[in-house]
């Protein structure tokens, strides 16, 4: 036996998360926060471009899942960077220290 | 006591702004209130038509700042709804013919003479924006569940702000139906967007267009759920705060249809 009406629920329940009234409540939330704050979306790129420099200076990330998004809260609006950390990259004195003991492994 | 200046604005033209100030503006001189409804749109005007006095027009709004008249020759007193008056916009005029001194005065005089100055404010955020926000107290922003009409509304809200005025939200031509399907954004989204105080939400209602054809203003209507809304409204302006908001609803519920069987359903309700 198949239960119908709990098919045609979830159906319903499906239809309800991708109408379009989500969709539209959404796409505002975005063109009143960049209405607002006039960012471009050169200006945007090259943020993009900047904070992954500065990220990879100090650890190694996956370059293609950098995501910057600006996001509502209540009074303000936040810049979120979200990315995916491989691994960390040691820090210059340590490079030193590593390479000092290599150049010493070596002479020994 | 001194009446009080509302500008009813919305940003986007369309949305309701004219049937909301003829509305809300009838329904608050049937509340013991003396009334005038002003026309700013210079140039389009429309309130005229839409409560059904542009018979009578002899002078404008225009007129009535440059003292051409004086402001009870530019009232126009409406024959059915006691202490209602229209101060009609010239149409022969552009926006640039006022400036924002000129309505301040205006509006320091209508003060003294009425309880409330309603002013249906021209769509968009040049000089009749300006002009007609002038000399406001408070302001409705008229806004309609579509990306267009909120974005629009979120920019005259910031304006709002620029000149100290709070406004409130009248959300109007909801289609409870979509909205349950989730195919509308809901009240609660566009506030949540708006961040704004709500004063009240009109569904939309084929009564509006029978309203504007006849000239006849929708709260004078019998069973008509936007002239009950705005009723409402104005009852929450004439001071009744705590009077609920009540959100449209599509009737479709078992117990509405059950009722509407047994023949007891009440339309739109």
């Amino acid at each position: 036996m198949k239960f119908k009406f709990i098919e045609k629920f979830k159906e319903r329940r499906k239809r309800k998360k991708n109408a379009s009234g989500g969709i539209a409540k959404k796409r505002l939330q975005f063109a009143i926060i960049y209405d607002k704050l006039e960012v471009s979306d050169t200006m945007l790129q090259s943020l993009h471009q900047d904070i992954l420099t500065v990220i990879s200076k100090y650890f190694e990330i996956d370059r293609e899942s950098l995501k910057i998004d600006i996001k509502p809260t209540e009074d303000l609006s936040s810049l979120v960077v979200n990315t995916h950390i491989l691994r960390a990259k040691p820090s210059s004195a340590k490079k030193k220290k590593l390479a000092a003991q290599k150049a010493s492994q070596k002479k020994q | 006591m001194e009446g009080k200046v509302i500008v009813i604005t919305s940003g986007k033209g369309g949305v309701g702004k004219t049937t909301a100030t003829a509305s809300i503006g009838a329904a608050l001189a049937l509340e013991d209130n003396r009334v005038v409804v002003m026309d700013m749109d210079i140039g389009l005007r429309n309130l005229d038509v839409v409560m059904g006095l542009e018979n009578r027009i002899v002078f404008t709004v225009v007129d009535a700042v440059n003292g051409v008249c004086d402001i009870k020759q530019a009232a126009i007193k409406d024959r059915r709804i006691k202490d209602l008056f229209l101060i009609p916009a010239s149409q022969s005029d552009n926006k640039d013919v006022l400036e924002a001194e000129g309505m301040i005065k205006l509006c320091g005089e209508l003060r003294k003479q009425y309880d409330y100055i309603i002013i249906d404010c021209p769509a968009g955020i040049e000089k009749g924006f300006q002009n007609a926000v002038a000399a406001a107290d408070e302001a409705l922003v008229i806004c309609t569940p579509e990306v267009s009409a909120v974005r629009d509304a979120d920019r005259i809200i910031g304006l709002l702000y620029a000149r100290s005025i709070t406004p409130k939200l009248v959300l109007n031509r909801i289609v409870p139906q979509m909205v349950e399907r989730g195919d509308m954004l809901s009240h609660d989204d566009v506030v949540e967007v708006l961040s704004i105080e709500l004063i009240g939400l009109v569904p939309l209602d084929e009564n509006v267009v029978v309203s504007t054809n006849t000239g006849v203003p929708a709260v004078l209507q019998k069973n008509s759920p936007a002239g009950e809304a705005f009723q409402r409204i104005a009852k929450r302006i004439n001071g009744d705060v705590d009077l609920p908001i009540e959100v449209p609803k599509s009737g479709r519920g078992l117990w509405k249809k059950l009722a509407r069987k047994i023949g007891m359903g009440r339309r739109g309700a």
